[in-house]
């Protein structure tokens, strides 16, 4: 099998896996008992927030660890919309975010917040000017995606950041597909919340990550008991947070390579199969993009048959997002970059990641090429 | 409505019936009357809009696998809600 929907979920790394174990079998404590047990679980967490914090340039106490990074969007918006309920309120986002921020702003809609959905350019890249001239006096929040999730294109998050520096406008970005991929440093960028996922970075499924900058309020999304600092109650998931840390140090020792690695294996398919396919197409900004992530069209086909006929092959890869791949509707984020209807089916994403291999791109040129012909032959 | 205007209609009502029960033969060896699960798995795994159909002994030699994996691809398909089945 070869694996290349990394932007889906990713393998944990064997040296994490190897990591988070002993906190499912003999360090099995629960982190808020008071003997020993719970307090090496206890420390265990301590020392992934600090490598996670470590990792994106914050300090340990902004880190909030949670069940994923659809929770962690969900919980930026929906209490910071609790925090204003009693003003006019109005976001800023754009049309591309993923579906856990898109459907958030379209529940805070039903309660009367006003929600701008900003338009992107054929690249996928929103323009700052539109972030400025969006704003209005009642603006309270602007969530922009740090790097999307079924084309890769890097949106210009240091620049808003410098943008609404000084304004009194919260800003989020959703960084759930940047974090472990490209440099991600929250000072920088000047984000006062940004989210992450450590499945997207091969840590495990079930650990989000929250930064919140020090000094802002947060109303907890889930009551109960003291853990994380009684902002999210709930017995810690340990072994994933342990993993979450271990892969967050990991990936961002290895960020350069693998950067230079995946962008190489990336231009190499693509233009493998344009070798076949000349009038295949790749969608997404060709200089600010995620180095293993591209999205390709081949005008004509389904991009569903397609993945369907790889996977017959032995090869993973998608038609999109993970999270709205079994809808059969094109994909929200090509119809925003102008696509038509029937052009925006016919794509399939290919996500390189740290366990594929060089000689697995001619494979997939070959795979793909092959399948192409089968599906027009038969039309 | 008249008599031939009456027809029209029948013949119009009666042609998309007959789109609806789709009758296809397998492009390979002539089956007759390909099964919905063969009809899906060609729209399925070729193109909704595929101007041949396989049967699925002939489709499995056509896309290099067994039969077995097919079926089990046809399951797995049902599983996930595909109306095509």
């Amino acid at each position: 099998m070869i694996y290349a929907d990394n932007a889906a979920t990713t393998r944990i790394s064997d040296s994490v896996f190897e990591k988070m174990l002993p906190f499912l079998r003999e360090q099995y404590g629960n982190a808020s008992s008071h003997y020993s047990l719970g307090a090496k679980a206890k420390r265990a967490i301590e020392q992934a927030r600090k490598q996670v914090a470590a990792a994106i340039g914050a300090e340990p106490p902004e880190i909030t660890f949670t069940s994923g990074g659809s929770e962690a969007n969900s919980w930026v918006l929906r209490c910071v919309a609790d925090t204003y309920r009693n003003e006019p309120m109005h976001i800023i986002t754009t049309a591309i975010e993923h579906h856990s921020v898109l459907n958030a702003c379209r529940s805070l809609e039903q309660t009367g917040i006003e929600v701008t959905y900003l338009p992107v350019d054929q690249t996928g890249r929103v323009s700052v000017n539109n972030v400025r001239a969006a704003i209005k006096p009642h603006t309270k929040l602007v969530s922009i995606m740090f790097a999307n999730n079924e084309i890769g294109t890097i949106q210009p998050i240091a620049e808003i950041g410098r943008l609404l520096k000084g304004i009194s406008i919260l800003f989020h970005t959703d960084a759930v597909q940047a974090v472990g991929h490209i440099t991600v440093n929250v000072s920088d960028l000047q984000v006062d919340f940004l989210t992450a996922s450590a499945h997207k970075f091969n840590g495990a499924k079930g650990t989000g990550i929250l930064y919140k900058r020090s000094g802002l309020d947060l109303s907890p999304l889930v009551f109960g008991g003291e853990q994380e600092r009684g902002l999210r109650a709930g017995t810690e998931n340990v072994a994933g947070i342990v993993a979450a840390g271990y892969a967050i140090e990991e990936s961002v020792g290895e960020i350069a390579n693998a950067a230079k690695r995946l962008k190489a294996m990336v231009k190499d398919t693509v233009n493998g199969i344009k070798e076949i396919i000349p009038s295949v197409r790749v969608n997404g900004d060709s200089k600010c993009r995620l180095p293993g992530t591209v999205n390709l069209c081949f005008d004509g086909i389904s991009g569903e048959s397609l993945m369907h006929l790889l996977d017959l092959k032995g090869v993973c890869l998608s038609t999109g997002s993970a999270c709205t791949s079994d809808k059969d509707k094109p994909s929200h984020v090509l119809l925003a970059l102008g696509l038509t209807e029937q052009q925006a089916k016919s794509a399939i994403r290919i996500s390189y990641g740290k366990y594929n291999s060089v000689d697995e791109v001619g494979k997939i040129v070959t795979a793909v090429c092959d399948t192409y012909e089968k599906i027009v032959e038969n039309r | 409505m008249g008599k031939t205007s009456l027809h029209s209609a029948l013949d119009q009502t009666l042609k998309k019936w007959g789109n609806c029960v789709e009758k296809k033969s397998c492009y390979i060896c002539g089956k007759k009357n390909l099964s919905k699960n063969e009809i899906g798995l060609t729209k399925k795994l070729l193109d909704k809009d595929s101007k041949r159909f396989y049967c699925i002994d002939c489709l499995a030699e056509y896309l290099e696998v067994d039969t077995e994996f097919l079926l089990a691809k046809v399951e797995e398909f049902k599983e996930q809600g595909c109306k095509l089945f």
